[in-house]
């Protein structure tokens, strides 16, 4: 049998069933938090890992381009996009070494505080 | 009792005390990569200058058989000494005596150095490590916590007041931090909260650890609670006596003044090719202050929490000033809640202490949202404001690039009693935005564009404001240095006065 649990990663709740091997799991289905946007479903049939790192707009404003894709390898401080916000285009940069998972913005989109715009 | 047994008696009984909670409460402190108090004192001051107050204090708290324990030294150890032969006073908990817990008499003994320090005008630094109040004391222990908030309060403000965190801090035993200038926190060993993680589950179901609810980083990065943070204990000690460095001893004195070696001439051509062309690009506010001060050194306040505002001591041809810069890399510079609060707080310290400030403006605005507006970011951004008119130190502020509409005057315009500044030609002191107020006045315009650029070349610039005289003096970045120091030595003999009253009303 699988089980279902709930996993929190920065404050998103992603709903995932774990099974042993060789009973088939359902694919994981995100659980929207209210207020945020819904998150994209996991690409795989893994739960979503422990420790990614979100980022998040740290004000409102608009997405002038973004520079990586979902499975690029990353280091701290690299600039994943801009974030044209305050008269300023602000380099967003990648808060840790990993690779991208996620991205749920593209040049043009708006962005509000706290709007999760890649995941990695 | 001859002369001989009465010297031997004290000596003996100095013994015990000095013993502190025993080998192996002390082992254990040192396993847990803590100092004792003793160490920790003798750390901190100048070799030798300790000099211990009230060693044979005892509790005399008779409920639950409290009246057999000896508890050597009431679990603190008070007295002065020097750092950098400046008189300082200081306390340290002693965890190996019943946990550093806080009785009546070991409260006596931190309200009495409390005392001396506010009578003598010389710092306070008192070393936190304590589980917390001595329940068998019951109210005795809490009215001990009262009369210490009680003694902070009434010297904030007269001498500078530094805690450490060095171990926990919990309960009513935060708040005396809380209530002084600065608060160091030690990584790893030290947590500081109101309630515990276990009462935190009970109440609201939340599953935390000590240290993401209290520790170092959460109030270095997260809560704004912490000033410092340390490695270990050791620089911790180190960090004190280098902040103090900076300060003076009391409100009535000037900081010291330090020989630096810098030229004050010196010019730096880097800053000329620092800003980049297109003003809607950022570039790292550090840069600007490591070429202006004295040796490129600084010290900063809160480095990890608020980080679109830095605040740092520094010297200046030898004169400690206290800088507030916008830093453009993070947020756009922006001034929030947390950027307000921040340097509020940082300008009132600077103003009870004579230090001058500095301030460094590229400010594009206030940040907007709701979450900014719901938690208050109106009385929270009237608090620079208050600061800085409040302010009576000399104050000479740098406009490096923009500074636009209210965050400008949050920076210390003129109008808020900025005794000289300056612009880079690179200033655009406006109203607001260039783009955004060319797009009001010419909005029906058929040629808004060549109109919207025309506008941005008139009013983007230092020249209307200067025209004004709202600018005193426009300058190439690279004589920032010795500009600022002109006028820093120029506002040495500054007299400003206030009306008489029992206290403002700050926006808090």
């Amino acid at each position: 049998m699988a089980k279902l649990y709930t996993i929190t990663v920065n404050g998103t709740a992603y709903e995932v069933e774990v099974a042993e091997a060789g009973v088939t799991a359902a694919a994981p289905k995100a659980a929207a938090p209210k207020a945020a946007p819904a998150p994209a479903p996991a690409p795989k049939a893994a739960p979503a890992p422990a420790g990614a790192n979100v980022v998040s707009a740290p004000m409102p404003g608009k997405v002038l381009s973004v520079n990586v894709k979902a499975g690029d390898a990353v280091k701290a401080g690299d600039v994943l996009m801009i974030l044209e916000a305050m008269k300023m285009q602000n380099e967003i940069m990648a808060p840790a070494d990993g690779t991208v998972s996620d991205v749920r913005v593209s040049a043009g989109s708006t962005v509000n505080t706290g709007d999760v715009m890649i995941v990695m | 009792m001859s002369t001989q047994e009465k010297i031997e008696k004290m000596l003996k009984k100095s013994e015990v005390i000095l013993a502190a909670g025993g080998e192996k409460r002390i082992a254990k402190q040192h396993e847990s990569g803590k100092m004792t108090a003793r160490e920790r004192i003798a750390a901190l001051l100048d070799e030798g200058s300790f000099v211990e107050l009230d060693r044979f204090v005892r509790h005399r708290c008779t409920n639950f058989g409290q009246e057999k324990k000896e508890l050597p030294g009431e679990g603190v150890t008070t007295g002065y000494g020097t750092i950098d032969g400046r008189l300082v006073y200081v306390f340290a908990q002693d965890f190996t005596v019943e946990g550093g817990s806080l009785g009546e008499m070991h409260a006596a003994k931190i309200v009495k150095v409390q005392k001396l320090a506010l009578k003598m005008g010389a710092p306070l630094v008192g070393l936190n490590d304590s589980g917390g109040a001595r329940i068998q004391e019951a109210i005795d222990a809490l009215a001990g916590y009262g009369k210490i908030f009680f003694e902070n309060t009434i010297a904030s403000g007269v001498i500078p007041q530094i805690s450490a965190i060095m171990g926990p801090s919990a309960g009513g035993a935060v708040y005396s931090p809380a209530l002084t200038d600065f608060i160091y926190m030690v990584k790893n060993t030290s947590k500081m909260f109101i309630t515990g993680p276990a009462v935190v589950k009970s109440v609201t179901g939340e599953e935390v650890t000590q240290e993401q609810l209290g520790g170092a980083m959460t109030h270095n990065s997260v809560s704004g609670v912490a000033h410092f943070a340390a490695e270990d204990d050791e620089d911790c000690l180190k960090q004190i006596r280098y902040l103090l460095s900076f300060l003076p001893s009391n409100n009535m004195e000037g900081a010291p003044i330090v020989e630096t070696g810098d030229d004050p001439q010196r010019t730096e051509e880097s800053l000329n090719t620092l800003l980049p062309d297109n003003s809607n690009q950022s570039y790292d506010m550090y840069d600007v202050i490591k070429a202006i001060v004295d040796n490129g050194e600084y010290y900063e306040n809160q480095k990890y929490w608020a980080k679109n505002i830095i605040t740092c001591f520094a010297r200046m041809d030898g004169q400690t000033v206290g800088i507030i810069a916008n830093q453009p890399k993070v947020m756009a510079g922006c001034l929030d809640i947390n950027a307000s609060d921040k340097s509020s707080r940082f300008i009132r310290f600077c103003d009870a202490f004579n230090i001058p400030l500095l301030n460094l403006v590229d400010v594009p605005g206030f940040l907007p949202g709701t979450n900014q507006e719901y938690g208050g970011i109106i009385r929270h951004g009237a608090k620079m404001l208050y600061a800085y008119s409040e302010a009576t130190v000399p104050k000479v502020t740098l406009v490096t690039r923009k500074a636009y509409g209210g965050s400008y005057l949050a920076m210390c315009s003129q109008d808020l009693g900025a005794d000289q500044v300056i612009a880079w030609p690179t200033a655009e002191i406006a109203v607001m935005g260039p783009a955004g107020a060319a797009n009001i006045i010419f909005k029906k315009d058929p040629d808004v564009e060549q109109k919207t650029k025309e506008y941005i070349d008139t009013f983007a610039t230092p020249y209307i404001a200067a025209m004004r005289g709202m600018v005193d003096i426009v300058i190439q970045p690279k004589d920032s240095r010795p500009v600022i120091i002109n006028a820093l030595q120029m506002l040495e003999s500054k007299r400003e006065t206030r009306p008489a009253k029992r206290h403002g009303n700050i926006p808090l």
